[in-house]
């Protein structure tokens, strides 16, 4: 991808939307299968992948020049782990009761393969300011695919919606299983893709 | 040649730029964390008490912290054990050694409080002015036991075991006849979602009124958890009278830990943990109790 023109506002609504990681990209599928369980979860994780998106994504753009192209990837996840034992260590000192909610999470992202490619899609190649836009789009969209997720399997799996009893039963328990994280984000894909032809089908008709 | 020189050098300097980073966080924070961490140890052992902010702990509530070392003399082994003693109006730590076989070898006193005890480099000191080399020591865990109106309350057991991933570290309360109070996992790297799910409080409150006789054979189940006790277990209990309480108490209490969906490895790990942690303890604290009953020391436990 050459130098992007896109402005700051089509950079964000590119991650949220139309490369949503989730549900575009298919990026990530890992966490979004396992973890994503409850809505409290998908956010938790959301933010945290949001905050290491947008530090490692501004540093990696700062010093792209810097890089030599041989190491750019062990640079790339060095990156990462750096900003993210960063947040762990900053959280648990300053913040205990949300290192407390979010602890395990944080320590997850190191080998998260949004980020990774991020860097190496965007953040190598445009300026600060057009990275920082791109990876708080890509950071909102995970986190609106995972609480997405977390919606649909929380509600059918466990009856509730952010710990609160909500159908008084649980009709789906496949839905917290693993297995059902598959089968949640191929059905919110289609939705992705009919989405995508219909407004295409719309543009056509002008 | 010039480019291997070029990318590990490259390498070598990013190394060298994060660890400089990672360091100096580390050194900016390491204090904070570890406070944080001590006043999280000190909040969760007041609440498996029953004590929190609503109901603050009474003045006559002690804490007493028993320190226990593995003791190398020249190949053999023996326990010691950092004990609180009583002198005077004071307390004062002193050290109780005993062989493998629960009989006692020799005993020393040390000047050291017990706010000074809770320094392990503060221990150390005072061990090594007794122990001199060729005798090592390593230290083992830490019980701390509860005193109120003068008469045990409750042994509080720090504890470490291994998990699905890593290692989870816990903290057992149990009463003076080993019946459990209750269980709360500290610190764990479990997978969200899973066997994360082990912190949450209708897995840990489980263990609450497990007698020692059934906690030795207690096992893990996969039946799901029956809706009632899980609201029993989370404290929901609004919709239900005392005597339904009392019920679902009774009817629960020498059941099997339910294991939590789809982590049955990590229910397991935590069950079998606290099992040995409880064993083992019940084990130590009657060759403590014997031995220091033998020799009259003066315990403040």
């Amino acid at each position: 991808m050459a130098l992007s023109k896109k402005t700051n506002s089509q950079l964000l609504f590119n991650g949220i939307l139309t490369e949503n990681p989730i549900f575009r990209l298919a990026l990530s599928m890992c966490p979004a299968v396992g973890i994503s369980t409850s809505v409290m979860n998908g956010i938790l994780l959301g933010i945290a992948v949001l905050f290491v998106q947008v530090f490692s994504s501004c540093t990696i753009s700062a010093i792209k020049n810097f890089i030599h192209p041989r190491i750019r990837i062990p640079t790339y996840t060095l990156t990462i782990a750096t900003w993210v034992t960063v947040i762990d260590l900053v959280l648990a000192a300053y913040v205990p009761e949300a290192y407390k909610a979010m602890g395990i999470f944080v320590k997850l992202i190191v080998a998260f393969a949004i980020i990774t490619m991020r860097l190496e899609m965007f953040a190598a190649k445009n300026p600060v300011v057009s990275s920082f836009w791109d990876a708080v789009g890509m950071g909102l969209g995970f986190l609106f695919g995972m609480v997405t997720l977390g919606f649909i399997r929380e509600l059918l799996g466990s009856g509730t919606l952010l710990g609160y009893d909500v159908l008084g039963t649980r009709p789906l328990l496949f839905f917290v299983l693993p297995a059902a994280g598959f089968f949640t984000v191929g059905f919110m894909m289609a939705v992705f893709n009919s989405m995508e032809l219909f407004f295409k089908r719309m543009k056509q008709k002008r | 040649m010039k480019q291997i020189i070029r990318i590990t050098l490259g390498l070598t300097l990013s190394c060298l730029a994060a660890g400089l980073v990672m360091g100096g966080v580390f050194i900016l924070t390491a204090k904070a964390k570890q406070h944080n961490e001590h006043m999280a140890v000190q909040e969760t052992m007041l609440s498996l008490l029953g004590y929190g902010k609503n109901n603050p702990a009474p003045s006559n509530l002690h804490l007493y912290q028993i320190y226990r070392y593995v003791i190398d003399d020249g190949g053999e082994k023996f326990l010691g054990y950092m004990i609180p003693l009583k002198k005077g109006e004071s307390i004062r730590y002193g050290l109780i050694v005993i062989t493998l076989e629960g009989s006692f070898k020799i005993s020393h006193e040390f000047g050291i409080s017990p706010q000074q005890a809770l320094e392990p480099a503060d221990r150390e000191t005072a061990l090594k002015a007794v122990l001199k080399p060729p005798t090592s020591f390593t230290f083992a865990d830490e019980i701390i036991i509860a005193k109120l109106d003068g008469k045990r309350l409750a042994y509080l057991l720090p504890g470490e075991f291994q998990g699905f991933k890593t290692f989870i570290k816990v903290m057992l309360a149990m009463d003076p006849s080993f019946k459990v109070l209750g269980m709360e996992v500290l610190e764990h790297e479990e997978d969200p979602g899973l066997g994360g799910d082990i912190e949450r409080d209708y897995f840990e409150n489980q263990f609450a009124n497990k007698s020692f006789e059934r906690l030795k054979n207690l096992n893990v189940t996969k039946e799901p958890l029956p809706d009632e006790y899980r609201k029993y277990l989370e404290g929901k209990t609004g919709a239900f009278t005392r005597e339904e309480i009392e019920k679902i108490r009774g009817k629960y209490k020498d059941q099997d830990i339910y294991a939590l969906t789809g982590a049955t490895i990590s229910s397991q790990a935590v069950t079998d943990g606290v099992k040995g942690m409880a064993r083992r303890f019940a084990y130590r604290i009657d060759v403590l109790d014997r031995t220091v009953a033998s020799r009259g020391l003066p315990v403040a436990f």
